[in-house]
């Protein structure tokens, strides 16, 4: 029977008996059978199968949206905006839609740990984490001691852009017990260049403040650089400042300009993208600005008066007479907006640029205007912008490490060693701290250099409050409470130092009073109570706190945003020179940020796995060069080049994108991790190792002013990319495939 | 080849093959069929006979049904509010799991038995709502220990109360038998 009867048909025969036997017993309720597990104890709040809400704050980056988290039965499930906060009016954008994968990641820190310096932190091959070697009571003794046993000058505090309920914790020990007041950085705001916008404001109306554009209620915005529906300031709120630019009811059809030498996904948005030269933004805004006064037939302000139209143009790139179609448009419209920002700050004449900019503003009279420019509204009980160190500042920070100066270091929220350019040496002045203590929740570069690691729970576990720096036109708060109790072995910065500050007694005690984080927020909250036009009021402080809670923060019914006085802005001398290029190399460098990855989102998969906006590559990092150059230079997409700079050099695949100019290279900042989890490390390059030490007259990081050389390796390194692997143009890949 | 096959079944022998062949399938999928309709096993051989006898309502253990979506099963603490009065909890070794559950800290793991596909949206509350008794989808629990499903949960199932208890009303009939009020 056997030469009948052949192993296919056996085959056959036996797979239909499998697939019967399967269909039968899969139709039954044992295939769908599973296991539940009831609580041990019914939260009372809790009803099986109904989900509860917490509304809190995003940290993922310093804006300070609001959120509404979804929990099921003690689990954070999914991330809203929260509609009632005034700053992001429900909408988040997918950085904070992540955070749950923060919360959940496999590579955070479980406990406190005590390590040698430049220890792995996680096994390299299993990412198998370090197991927590110390109790909370050895932490908080260690934090005491490290408090108590040296002079206040030799303490300092490096912290991050959020949370401020920590800094302002941190500041208090500070001022009542004379160590150096908290020092707070982030890559964000150097990218941004908060410190250019604000001094060249300060410059030309003397109020000092950090100005907000009002995108929605303009006409016309015409936009040098700043990446607002991306990264810059507080990209949530921008980003439906857009939406009211293209489909308000009440108006018409906005238009939108942006002047960049690459086509980011902002520029992207714009209906007209004017790719110029880096370094003559000055240039054309000051042209732009005198043929526009010629054509509304006005005098000439003196801010303008230097500007020759016929040099912008030759030097930026822009022929004259699209200048004179620009100036046209700016002229003619009665809501023409002018925002400076991102990398055309970050170059040495970055405060020309900010004041030619703004100059350009006051001719368009848009001041206090709807859809001119404003003040931000100071945060409830602020009297000032508090923004964050500029990169200069950290520079003389990272000096004072290296020469000694500081016994001890904390650090929380921040991961400098990545953060800012290896040619700052961070890492290397860490050597000069005898401690470095570190409250991260996930091993990250600067936590792995670190002696401790007493880490703080994940935001979403977490109390404290936000100020809102920029956004809305209210002063707003905005709250954040745990959504979910903390899973890891896990413990409150705020209440570790509250702790070690009793432990350490004396004036340390004296200084933070308080029982635990809770209470202290209570402290800060509280004096809200007797705020005027707030958008809730209680009588007492229990039924205060549980709106602040309910609500996600606390804001104001009215608009608190200040109105910059033009006074003789336009008289104000505003220097035209081009700006000045470090490095010897042929093509200018322009770092950006990647909108998902940023300084900290490189360890979420979600953010790895989301295609970039205008390249679509993802997991990795890329030289955008055009077309034309890479066909000059031979290079093919997946070329790996090396980029060369005064600075350093990096490896990286090409991807030829037709949006970019000839003469420049631009490379995303996100990736490039020596630690920081499994999903992070080992993951493309970081182009600010290309970034030399250069400053502009406001002490931001001259980052887009660096010349760079091309070197061909020969090797190829396939990017992945959503669209076809044939790119966007398709030909010329025949031979290669 | 398949032609030679056939040939070769049409003989006696062929013929009994078939016969023993067949009859290993259907007792096979016999026993397949029967696995699926046993009730899975539980960490505690808990008795709903005893409960009920006892006069406790189904409401206090799971109280979800009238609220929610899901009845719910009730926590340890639950269990434990009146067997940490009980002696015998702490001998029998029935009681056991809950014993060492609740000592231990870790939650039980049961395995309910009345349910319906992902794609269903049921909702306890509006059943109960519209006077409808535990005893009527699951069956008295008078007579069971483990619980047991009594029927098969299917739609047919489900539209045949939804038609009859629409009855002559249209408007009622149209809202209990769209597609969108379990399927949404």
């Amino acid at each position: 029977m056997s030469n009948k009867f052949s192993r296919r048909d056996f085959l056959k025969l036996a797979g239909v008996g499998a697939a019967t036997t399967a269909i039968l017993t899969g139709c039954g309720p044992a295939s769908r059978y599973v296991k539940r597990e009831p609580y041990m104890q019914m939260p009372e709040y809790t009803y099986n199968g109904q989900s509860t809400y917490y509304a809190t704050t995003c940290r993922e980056c310093a804006a300070g949206c609001g959120l509404v988290v979804r929990t099921s039965q003690g689990r954070a499930i999914k991330v809203e905006g929260n509609a009632n906060n005034p700053l992001n009016l429900g909408k988040t954008c997918a950085r904070g839609q992540a955070a749950l994968q923060g919360l959940y990641n496999p590579n955070r820190v479980r406990g406190p740990i005590k390590h040698a310096r430049s220890e792995r932190l996680y096994d390299a091959v299993t990412f198998e984490d370090a197991s927590a070697n110390l109790d909370w009571d050895a932490a908080t003794q260690a934090v005491a001691d490290a408090l108590k046993n040296n002079k206040p000058e030799e303490i300092a505090f490096l912290m991050g852009m959020a949370p401020d309920h920590l800094f302002d914790l941190a500041a208090d020990l500070a001022a009542a017990t004379g160590i150096n007041a908290p020092v707070r950085f982030g890559a964000l705001g150097m990218y941004e260049s908060r410190a250019t916008l604000s001094k060249a404001a300060e410059n030309l109306f003397g109020q000092s403040g950090l100005p907000l554009f009002d995108v929605g209620g303009a006409q016309v915005v015409f936009s040098f650089g700043a990446n607002f529906l991306e990264t810059w300031l507080s990209p949530v709120s921008y980003t439906r400042g857009f939406a009211g630019l293209r489909q308000a009811q009440t108006k018409m059809r906005g238009t939108l300009v942006q002047f960049e030498s690459r086509m980011s996904a902002t520029a992207s948005k714009a209906d007209e993208w004017l790719p110029l030269r880096p370094g003559t933004e000055a240039l054309v805004a000051l042209a732009i600005g005198k043929l526009a006064a010629e054509l509304r037939g006005v005098t000439i302000p003196h801010a303008f008066a230097t500007a020759d139209p016929a040099e912008a143009a030759e030097k930026s790139g822009i022929e004259l007479a699209t200048l004179e179609h620009l100036a046209e448009t700016f002229a003619g419209s009665e809501g023409a907006l002018a925002i400076p920002g991102g990398s055309a700050l970050g170059q040495s004449n970055g405060l020309a640029v900010a004041e030619a900019v703004l100059a350009l503003n006051a001719f368009a009279a848009n001041f206090g205007k709807p859809g001119g420019v404003f003040f931000s509204a100071f945060a409830p009980s602020q009297t000032k912008y508090q923004g964050p160190v500029s990169a200069q500042e950290m520079q003389e920070f990272t000096q004072k490490m290296a020469d000694g100066k500081f016994k001890v270091l904390f650090v929380h929220g921040v991961n400098p060693v990545f953060e800012l350019p290896a040619s700052f040496g961070f890492k290397e002045a860490l050597k000069g701290v005898g401690q470095v203590i570190s409250f991260a929740t996930f091993p990250d570069e600067t936590a792995q250099e670190a002696d401790y690691i007493f880490p703080d729970h994940h935001s979403l576990e977490s109390w404290g409050y936000q100020r809102v720096a920029t956004g809305p036109a209210q002063s707003v708060l905005s709250g954040a409470q745990p959504v979910v109790s903390p899973f890891y072995d896990t413990r409150a910065t705020a209440d570790v130092l509250i702790a070690a500050a009793q432990l350490a007694g004396g004036e340390f005690a004296a200084a933070l009073p308080f029982k635990d984080e809770v209470e202290f927020l209570q402290s800060k909250v509280a004096p809200l109570m007797n705020e005027a036009d707030g958008f809730y009021s209680a009588a007492d402080l229990n039924t205060f706190m549980a709106y602040f809670q309910q609500y996600g923060g606390w804001w104001k019914t009215s608009d608190g945003r200040a109105v910059p006085v033009p006074g003789d802005a336009l008289n104000h001398a505003i220097s035209a020179e081009e700006a000045a290029f470090a490095g010897e190399g042929e093509f200018f460098l322009l770092p950006f940020v990647s909108p998902t990855l940023a300084e900290a989102g490189a360890n979420k998969p979600w953010l790895q796995e989301l295609p970039d906006s205008t390249t679509t590559v993802m997991w990795n990092t890329w030289a955008e060069i055009n077309p034309e150059t890479a066909h000059e230079l031979g290079l093919e997409d997946d070329d790996v080049v090396k980029i060369v700079s005064e600075a350093g050099a990096v490896e990286v695949p090409v991807y030829r994108y037709p949006a970019i100019r000839p003469d420049t290279i631009a490379i995303p900042f996100g990736q490039g991790h020596t630690a920081y989890g499994q999903y992070a490390e080992g993951r493309g390059v970081n182009p600010a190792d290309l970034i030399a030490r250069h400053f502009n007259e406001a002490g931001d990081l001259a980052f887009a002013g660096v010349k760079v050389k091309i070197e061909k390796t020969g090797r190829k390194q396939p990017l992945s990319r959503m669209e076809s692997i044939m790119g966007v143009y398709g030909a010329g890949l025949g031979e290669e495939q | 080849m398949i032609k030679r096959l056939f040939d070769w079944l049409k003989q006696p022998l062929g013929m009994i093959a078939v016969g023993i062949a067949f009859l290993a399938l259907f007792s096979l999928a016999a026993y397949g069929i029967s696995l699926t309709q046993q009730p899975p096993a539980q960490p505690v051989q808990f008795t709903h006979k005893l409960h009920v006898s006892f006069g406790i309502q189904c409401l206090y253990c799971h109280p979800g049904a009238a609220k929610g979506p899901a009845a719910g099963i009730p926590s340890q603490e639950k269990c434990w509010g009146c067997h940490n009065q009980i002696q015998k909890t702490m001998t029998s070794e029935l009681l056991k799991p809950l014993k060492d559950s609740v000592l231990s800290g870790t939650p039980l793991q049961w395995v309910p038995v009345a349910q319906v596909p992902d794609f269903v949206q049921f909702n306890h509350r509006a059943h109960v709502a519209a006077g409808k008794n535990c005893e009527e989808c699951h069956g008295d629990m008078t007579q069971v220990t483990i619980a047991e499903n009594p029927q098969v949960m299917n739609m047919g199932w489900c539209l045949n109360c939804h038609t009859e208890t629409a009855g002559e009303n249209h408007e009622l009939l149209v809202k209990l038998t769209d597609c969108g009020t379990c399927h949404y």
